[in-house]
């Protein structure tokens, strides 16, 4: 795959001056833009929130936008345009439960609810973990042994660890079929969502943590290329290094083979530093930013402050957008696990885990609806600024995806929230609200008997769809332990169906298949 | 007023930690017991006593790694003895790229979100590699840059005009760096190696620096190489080996000079060289960084919430009436907790000694106020008698809320004191809907929500859980002692002032079913039990070799540790003779 390697100033910056977002775009990474965005790889962000448990009055488009059905993997499945309205001057794809615009979250100024971002949107329902996880991290790209033991099912998948999606495809030769920019295969913001192999080259050794930063000039740094400072050139000393490791691994003889699988571990992280060493990519015009995020999150307040939290992720998107023109990344995975609301009593138990009460769910919403529009739109509209010279634009070659930790309910992970803007690069039709649900299977707890919860497809098959459309193979989908490969675990539990029943087996047949209505 | 609304807006803080703990904890009823939600945990499921086998060959941790901050630590001291006059200047150069290393995770059994040591991390990141790379290539050019620093860190022939001595220079400093950053004597075939890099002679700065750079990124540098002595399976450590366990174990850093002479004279491979070391290191104070360390993980102070972030809350101002906790408030409660077990350990005092100290340490004016006494100012102050010890120390009570969290009070203690597992909790726990008011006290809806007779949650929560927690119930969510628990609506209007309940059935171990008036009754029965002294043996068993325990291969160090704890030695001794136990001086080989 070629990538295009210069790009017109005056393109990049009318992408820039026609955003209109209260952040300035960019603000302090591209005052004067010299560099070459790609224009084919693909590009792929998710966003991970925690808890879940909006009601779908407040989440999803009313039913009767689902104008197209079908039959598939047994069921009727749905789908029709996202429409959107304005009301109270905002802008909204949702009514929000008895009309509330404020509890609407997906709504927001229409200035960032754009007709044309809309058109770039998904919105899906029905897709579910197919087990009780309750509270997990890692479910969110794959994941699922990373759960915090809630029930049986959590603490059985706590055994069966697997990569992340993420880093399937940061190690996929598919979709880095070239790195000779890629500075940093993945970009992480938080921790505890994404997962790979102690040596993920040779895909061996125990599935281990991928940590990443919650510090926006750090992941700069990891992402850029300085200037070339001129003057005379040494030569990197990490050859020397690595052969200081190959030297004790081959010539200590008290050394074990798990002693020499560490050094092992240590010396593909080594071959991949020296990769990034060579990387060449034209990022000089980029000026380090004057502002980091720990500025924004240092002084006390943070966890309680809305704005400074959509400001720390405003700094975030700069940079993940930067690398993407400058192509030294071309993935970025965020744990926003931030509460995005001023409520002063406890968070988790108050409000999250009151999810179903009438008095709590206009908080929790009101906080996902801040969550939806300043910090994941703010990052969609900054991808949608920047022209790409041939027509399309950076959004267009990305998949940016939100997804939540659980459904309707806490704990429960059926129907979990996904919204998605751009096309990935031409791989998924865009501007639709899908309902995978199986009206037929009603399996509501009991909480509120007015808020239902249904079985659909699998989560499973959002994963797939993901590898899919970023141009894994099958073959790396399935070696990673997806698509036909995936979880088809399953338990009823509390639920009034026998196990086996509830998620029958057109349904798991379907797991390696991209999601019907996206995949084009 | 109705009192049997359902989840009112004055209910609301008083359900703080409690619905949600019955999920995030545990409360199948399964241990030992029936399935149908019956009382019927078992307690005491961990071993309180230990098996030695002399001949079990414990199973090591491959080629750990060095912590977070060892790494950092190690980086320093080489600064600080390379270029002591530059070192301060160099070191601040280095700040930016230390902030890049990944944070080393507490890892506890089972994967446990709580408890757990940083030690325990051996993940091996990206940013690891990356990181020591750039400090090292970093550290040639800051030890290079200049004729001073380069003439500093080198010596005199470095910098001088005869180039005919470089290649004896370049030689005497690799041996002498190296065997600071290596923590080890050079072999000849490393020198070469080292040497090659430099290239010919006459020896550039930028092939000095190389040479530096490689020796600080080389693996001898960031992970514990052991090879012991001889080819037994199981050998004993070389002296250097084993100055660089003691030094990272007590210190977080390396060697200092004299152990490293120590090592090379032999002195360390004697019985009594070897012990007269481990007092030294010991005794210095630079081994109370990594006791504060210990005891912050060990007591979960780490999770300690801040105690600002409800200012302004009405229900949480009723409730501090008049006390406004400041963003300092969260460190000086720790800092009081830690102060204490370092005091216990410095003053030669047991571990009931440390279990049972409940004066204040606090030089804080804010901890103070909630012990009810003047800032500490040389000698710990006597406190409200109500205060009965550890369990009752204001860092082990403060919730940074309106209301106390009883649950988490007994799985910290059920977990981190007495080393038990509690179950999962079930699916789907949450269901549990009872009717509850606004003048219920916190124990009142613990009890409402999650010991309900046929529920999931009241296996473990009534035998468990509850109450050891319920025993603290005497102190508020400041830490502050009471009698009565005040109870306010949204507004933080007074509603309801009852008397707080102490008692309970605490079940240390599984046949105890002694009840208990409090807190003072829970810390005997703990104390008696012996699964406490036990319990800290394996965590700090733990802290030591950066694993877990194996009861069977490592019953010979725990059987030590948690018969000198039970036994009424100073904590100190306990903490040295882990350093002295044999599985501490030798490494098993496979």
């Amino acid at each position: 795959m070629t990538e295009k390697r210069s790009m017109d100033r005056r393109m990049f910056l009318r992408g820039a001056a026609g955003f209109t977002l209260a952040l300035p775009f960019l603000p302090s990474l591209l005052p004067r833009a010299s560099a070459a965005p790609p224009t084919k790889p693909k590009r792929f962000v998710q966003f991970c929130t925690q808890h879940g448990g909006v009601w779908g009055a407040n989440m999803f488009p009313g039913d009767a936008v689902l104008t197209e059905k079908r039959a598939y993997a047994g069921h009727e499945i749905r789908r029709g345009d996202l429409v959107r309205t304005l009301k109270s001057g905002k802008a909204l794809l949702v009514d929000g439960a008895g009309g509330a615009v404020d509890t609407a979250v997906l709504s927001a100024s229409p200035e960032a609810l754009t007709a044309a971002i809309v058109k770039k949107m998904n919105v899906l329902r029905g897709l579910d973990i197919t087990f009780y996880i309750g509270h997990h991290t890692g479910g969110h790209l794959g994941n699922y042994a990373r759960n915090d033991g809630n029930g049986d099912d959590g603490k059985k998948m706590q055994s069966q660890p697997r990569q992340t999606i993420d880093q399937v495809l940061a190690w996929s030769k598919s979709f880095y079929d070239d790195l000779t920019s890629i500075k940093k295969r993945v970009m992480l913001v938080g921790n505890r969502i994404s997962y790979n192999f102690a040596d993920p080259a040779a895909r061996t050794g125990a599935i281990e943590e991928v940590t990443g930063t919650r510090n926006s000039l750090t992941l700069f740094d990891e992402i850029f290329v300085p200037p070339d400072a001129g003057g005379p050139k040494r030569a990197p000393i990490v050859d020397r290094v690595l052969a200081d490791y190959k030297r004790m691994r081959e010539g200590d003889r008290r050394l074990s083979t798990d002693d020499k699988k560490r050094l092992d571990e240590h010396m593909q992280r080594l071959s991949e530093l020296q990769r990034r060493l060579t990387v060449t990519a034209s990022c000089g015009g980029v000026s380090r930013p004057g502002k980091g995020s720990s500025a924004v999150t240092a002084a006390s307040g943070y966890d309680l402050d809305p704005a400074r939290q959509a400001e720390f992720y405003g700094l975030m998107n700069d940079v993940i957008v930067a690398a993407f023109i400058c192509g030294t990344s071309r993935i970025a995975a965020i744990n926003a696990g931030e509460t995005f609301s001023t409520f002063k009593g406890d968070w988790h138990q108050d409000v999250a885990h009151k999810c179903a009460t009438a008095a709590q769910q206009p908080t929790l919403a009101r906080a996902h609806q801040w969550f939806f529009e300043k910090v994941w739109l703010d990052l969609v509209n900054k991808l949608d600024a920047v022209d790409l010279g041939d027509g399309t634009k950076l959004l267009d070659s990305t998949l940016c995806s939100w997804t939540q930790e659980s459904g309707n309910y806490t704990h429960d992970a059926q129907s979990v929230p996904i919204v998605t803007a751009g096309g990935a690069g031409g791989a998924v039709k865009t501007g639709s609200y899908c309902d995978y649900r199986n009206l037929a299977k009603v399996v509501t707890p009991g909480d509120n008997p007015t808020e239902k919860k249904w079985i659909g497809l699998t989560y499973e098959q959002w994963l797939t769809t993901v590898l899919s459309s970023m141009g894994a193979t099958t073959a790396e989908t399935e070696a990673a332990g997806y698509g036909n490969k995936g979880v088809t675990f399953a338990t009823t539990q509390w639920m009034p169906f026998k196990d086996g029943e509830i998620y029958p087996k057109t349904v798991f047949d379907r797991m390696g298949e991209g999601l019907p209505f996206l995949m084009t | 007023m109705d009192k049997k609304r359902r989840w009112t807006a004055g209910q609301r803080q008083s359900l703080v930690s409690v619905l949600g703990l019955c999920l995030a904890v545990g409360c199948s009823g399964k241990i030992g017991g029936k399935d149908d939600g019956e009382a019927t945990g078992t307690p005491g499921v961990t071993p309180a006593t230990f098996e030695c086998d002399a001949s079990a060959e414990p199973t090591e941790l491959p080629l750990r790694r060095l912590s977070r901050v060892q790494y950092v630590n190690s980086v320093a001291e080489v600064v600080r003895r390379t270029v002591p006059a530059q070192a301060t200047t160099v070191l601040a150069g280095l700040e930016p790229l230390f902030a890049r290393l990944p944070e080393d995770r507490r890892v506890a059994k089972d994967d446990d979100k709580r408890g757990g040591f940083r030690r325990l991390d051996q993940v091996v990141q990206q940013g690891h590699a990356d990181v020591q790379y750039d400090v090292a290539v970093a550290l040639g050019k800051a030890l290079t840059g200049d004729a001073k620093t380069l003439g500093a860190a080198v010596g005199a022939c470095a910098t001088d005009a005869d180039t005919g001595n470089d290649a004896a220079c370049l030689d005497e400093f690799i041996r002498r760096f190296g065997l600071v950053v290596q923590r080890r004597p050079l072999a000849d075939d490393d020198v070469k190696f080292y040497r090659d890099i430099a290239g010919t002679t006459p020896v550039q700065p930028a092939a000095l620096a190389d040479v530096i750079a490689t020796l600080l990124a080389s693996p001898r540098f960031v992970y514990h190489v052991e090879h012991g002595v001889g080819t037994a399976t199981t050998a004993p450590l070389s002296g250097h080996e084993l100055a660089s366990r003691l030094a990272y174990h007590f210190w977080q850093s390396m060697p200092d000079a004299e152990l490293l002479a120590a090592a090379t004279s032999g002195k360390l491979d004697t019985e009594a060289g070897y012990a007269e070391q481990v007092a030294r290191l010991f005794a210095d104070p630079k081994t109370d960084a990594a006791l504060d360390v210990f005891a912050l993980e060990w007591l979960w102070l780490d999770d300690l919430p801040a105690m600002d972030g409800r200012v302004g809350d009405p229900v949480f101002d009723a409730f501090a009436a008049g006390f406004t906790p400041t963003p300092a408030l969260r460190d000086a409660l720790v800092a009081d907790t830690l102060a204490a077990f370092r005091h216990v350990v410095r003053s030669g005092g047991g571990f009931a000694d440390f279990f049972l100290e409940s004066r204040s340490f606090a030089k804080d004016a804010d901890v103070a106020k909630i012990y009810g006494v003047a800032p500490m100012t040389t000698d710990p102050l006597k406190v409200d008698p109500a205060r009965v010890g550890l369990l009752t120390r204001p860092a082990l009570l403060a919730t940074g809320s309106a209301n106390t969290r009883p649950i988490m009070k007994g799985v910290f203690i059920r977990k981190a004191l007495l080393c038990d597992e509690i179950p999962p909790p079930p699916a789907e726990a949450a269901k549990v809907k009872p009717e509850l008011s606004d003048h219920q006290t916190t124990r009142e809806v613990v009890e409402a929500l999650t010991q309900q007779k046929g529920t999931a949650c009241n296996g473990c929560h009534s035998t468990l859980i509850n109450p050891l927690g319920f025993s603290t119930e005497n102190f508020d969510a400041l830490g502050r002692p009471r009698a009565t628990q005040r109870l306010f609506d949204a507004t933080g209007k007074l509603v309801a002032d009852k008397p707080v309940l102490t008692t309970s059935i605490p079940q240390v171990t599984a046949d105890d079913q002694r009840p208990s008036s409090g807190a003072a009754d829970v810390t005997r029965y703990l104390l008696e039990s012996g699964r406490v002294q036990a319990c800290f043996a394996r965590q700090y068993f733990r802290f030591t070799f950066g694993r877990l325990e194996d009861d069977k291969k490592d019953g010979c160090a725990l059987k030590a540790a948690a018969e000198a704890t039970k036994g009424g030695k100073s904590v100190a001794e306990v903490l040295r003779q882990m350093a002295l136990a044999p599985a501490f001086r030798r490494r098993t080989f496979r």
